[in-house]
């Protein structure tokens, strides 16, 4: 089951319009292997940042911290899933959040096959010949640009320019979910400071 | 209950007390105690591998652990009141902290200078250093000899060391000799047998050939005296066609090449330093730096009307500050640079800038507050060439000198602004004796003198090697350097270079490596490459025929396997 579920993921992100299609009307998809990508996304950017050679990481070692890095990529993933989902719902989109986590998640692929080579060989490249890890860092993303506007256009069965506004209006989406949790956090935290000083006065006071 | 608040309030006020104490000496009226913390911490490799701050490490021992009680008791939720004062001001601490500087008044704990010594790392992170020039005593117009010195505003030296200052509000000029004994005061000089007096003189630069030029300012002159204090001539009044009609001329700042060309900065004209020929006739604009505007100011001035356009700010170039000329006749010339990029420029005889720069640029700090005092990027007022393309930078803002080497490498930095022997309230002006170094102080009307530590001279010694080609004699100056200064790039760069030179590519690899120098790394790391590729080349060949003997086993017979295996899966 999980064999085919991967073998389907390797098919998808070379013909994205029908393994999509695949995965929103007939179940080939797999959310679980979409989260596992993402968490194997999240671990070659933070490795990149760590182990790629010398000359093309411009990284500052003292600031590489894995953890909050693969944090921040799970956190983009789930914005832009859900801020993609509150907006296609208003906008006639046909996928459920289950198909826009799947391709978000699938659409990594490629990048996760492109890093962990273009890291090893990173290590063994000289000044002038960096450009070829950069292309092929390059071709990932592209690639990945790619599969995630196909992949959303497929799902919600949309027309390239109505995906694009979504997408535009998915980051806009996605800046007030921001605002709102800080807002929230703002507030609650004011709440909960209120409540320790109450506390505080109660224990000093007795 | 008793017992609990007098335990609370003892820990809490000892804990404020030695550290309030703390904060005031280390860290001046800033409070940005966690970002110290934390660049000591950075730079506690540095001061273990230097004995003679691993002592100060000891005598401030006793500081630091207040300071770790004084977190403590911010920590300590329940302090109740007072402890929501101190952790309003763990919070002030962390928005100084947000808005990240290096300024104030600083004392680095123990190492006997009134200001903190740092040098910017390849991350553009701030790295403590040991001093390289520490303070040696202060000059005042009494010690001098000739009354009190009054708003000075330049001060030179020529080769025999001897000091001459413009003493602007006294309307004189003072030249002592290297060791500040007064020779002589310049107050008049005779012309067409009249004598004539000084008005403001801001500028004097000594001429190789020993003549004096003095930028007489309020009498829009420039006054050229030779060794006896006799008139050569005055260069006043300028008139050339690029030159507004009725242009008013106020030199402020002088120098004199090698061919007696005279170099002069004056007040408002923006259109670069204007150059004379040895008989004092206006050849014309040096220098000039073209104004930039970001694609974003235009973006506003396209939306904006031409009432508020009237208002904007005009973009006018920035104006020179400080001269100086360097043995191979360029002009090095500082101007102010509101971005701070570029604060230093080094002209050709045609004009054009040929400094040679690091991605830092040449601009002092790389850092600074946003807001508040002493923020805003370093703001250049002079500049001395010393030797072996060293030059050093003033900087007016947090009064810190910059020191460069020819490559536009920054190799120390020391100074700072306060009331402190060794410390600036209005700095004007820096000209060196030697390997010493004078600032002149125009509020405060001294000169402060400092003299190079065993870590400044070292590195002075290294790069002058380097300069004049002696990779190899600079080696052990490098070496002794990083004994001193572990965090010290140049010096892994420089030793690096003496391995590549003798082939030994891995030590290479690893000197560049820590030095954060990515072009000499790639040089190494290719030969490193090419050895160990010419080495195994048999076994990478042997291997490949391996590799393919299997591959070709394997399409033969594990085809079939496969297929059997095979599941349909589209």
């Amino acid at each position: 089951m999980f064999k085919e579920k991967l073998k389907y993921a390797f098919y998808t992100i070379g013909h994205p319009a029908d393994g999509f299609y695949e995965i929103r009307h007939r179940g080939q998809g797999s959310v679980p292997l979409a989260l596992l990508f993402v968490f194997l996304f999240g671990l070659c950017f933070s490795a990149n940042r760590q182990y790629a050679g010398f000359v093309v990481n411009y990284v500052n070692p003292m600031e590489i911290n894995s953890f909050a890095e693969m944090l921040s990529v799970f956190v983009l993933f789930f914005l832009f899933c859900v801020g993609n989902w509150s907006i296609t719902c208003l906008m006639n989109g046909e996928g459920r959040l289950k198909d826009i986590v799947t391709v978000c998640g699938y659409s990594m692929l490629p990048m996760i096959l492109t890093f962990v080579p273009a890291i090893i060989l990173s290590r063994f490249v000289v000044a002038d010949e960096e450009a070829f890890y950069f292309i092929i860092m390059g071709f990932g993303i592209a690639w990945f640009l790619l599969l995630v506007l196909s992949g959303v256009m497929t799902v919600h069965n949309y027309t390239l320019g109505k995906t694009l506004l979504t997408i535009i209006f998915t980051f806009v989406a996605m800046l007030i979910i921001v605002f709102i949790a800080m807002l929230l956090y703002t507030l609650l935290s004011q709440v909960v400071s209120f409540f320790v000083s109450i506390y505080n006065e109660l224990m000093l006071r007795i | 209950m008793n017992k609990i608040w007098n335990r609370l309030f003892y820990r809490k006020a000892s804990g404020t007390l030695t550290g309030a104490g703390d904060a005031g000496r280390a860290c001046g009226a800033d409070g940005e105690n966690g970002t110290r913390k934390r660049y000591r911490e950075a730079s506690r490799r540095t001061e273990q591998s230097c004995p003679q701050s691993r002592k100060a490490e000891k005598n401030s021992g006793v500081k630091r652990s207040s300071a770790a009680e004084m977190k403590k008791s911010c920590g300590t939720k329940r302090c109740g009141a007072p402890g929501t004062l101190a952790r309003a001001a763990a919070l002030a601490a962390g928005a100084a902290m947000l808005l990240w500087d290096v300024s104030g008044i600083t004392v680095q704990a123990g190492q006997g200078v009134p200001y903190e010594t740092y040098n910017y790392d390849y991350y553009e992170d701030i790295k403590y250093t040991p001093a390289a020039y520490v303070p040696d005593g202060i000059v005042t117009g009494a010690q001098i000899g000739c009354g009190n010195l009054a708003g000075p505003q330049d001060l030179n030296t020529d080769e025999d060391g001897n000091v001459y200052i413009a003493d602007t509000n006294n309307n004189r000029i003072v030249v002592t000799d290297k060791d500040f004994r007064l020779l002589r005061v310049i107050e008049e000089f005779e012309r067409d047998g009249k004598k004539e007096t000084f008005s403001a003189p801001n500028g004097v630069y000594v001429s190789a050939r020993g003549n004096l030029y003095i930028a007489d300012t309020n009498n829009m002159r420039v006054v050229e005296l030779d060794g006896a204090g006799k008139l050569v001539q005055v260069i006043e009044n300028p008139r050339s066609e690029v030159l507004e009609e009725g242009y008013v001329f106020h030199p402020m700042k002088v120098a004199v090449d090698y061919a007696d060309r005279v170099y002069v900065i004056a007040q408002n004209q923006f259109e670069g330093i204007m150059a004379f020929n040895e008989l004092g006739e206006f050849l014309g604009f040096t220098g000039t730096i073209n104004v930039q505007i970001t694609p974003w100011e235009i973006f506003w001035r396209r939306f904006s009307t031409k009432e508020q356009r009237a208002r904007q700010q005009l973009f006018i170039p920035t104006e020179f500050t400080g001269m100086e000329i360097d043995s191979d006749g360029f002009v090095y010339a500082t101007n102010v640079d509101g971005e701070g990029k570029q604060s230093v420029r080094r002209l050709n005889p045609s004009g054009e800038d040929v400094i040679q720069k690091k991605e830092g640029g040449l601009s002092g700090d790389l850092d600074w507050r946003i807001a508040g005092t002493y923020s805003g990027p370093s703001r250049i007022v002079d500049v001395v060439v010393r030797n072996q393309g060293i030059y050093s930078i003033l900087d007016s803002v947090r009064g810190r000198i910059f020191t460069y080497d020819h490559e536009g490498n920054l190799l120390y930095i020391f100074g700072g602004l306060g009331s402190q022997e060794g410390t600036f309230t209005g700095p004007v002006a820096i000209d060196t004796i030697g390997e010493e170094i004078l600032v002149l102080d125009a509020t405060r009307n001294l000169v402060n003198r400092f003299r190079a530590t065993s870590y400044g001279s070292l590195i002075n010694q290294a790069v002058g090697l380097r300069y004049d080609g002696d990779e190899v004699q600079a080696v052990e100056c490098w070496r002794e350097v990083l004994k001193l200064d572990s965090n010290f790039e140049l010096a892994y760069v420089g030793i690096g270079k003496s391995y590549l030179a003798a082939g030994q590519n891995k030590e290479a690899m690893e000197c560049f490596r820590t030095g954060n120098s990515k072009q000499y790394y790639s040089i190494a790391y290719k030969r490193y490459r090419n050895e160990l590729l010419k080495e195994n080349m048999g076994t990478i060949l042997t291997s490949l025929i391996v590799l393919v003997i299997l591959w070709m086993i394997w399409s033969k017979f594990g085809k079939k396997l496969w297929k059997k295996r095979r599941v349909s899966h589209v």
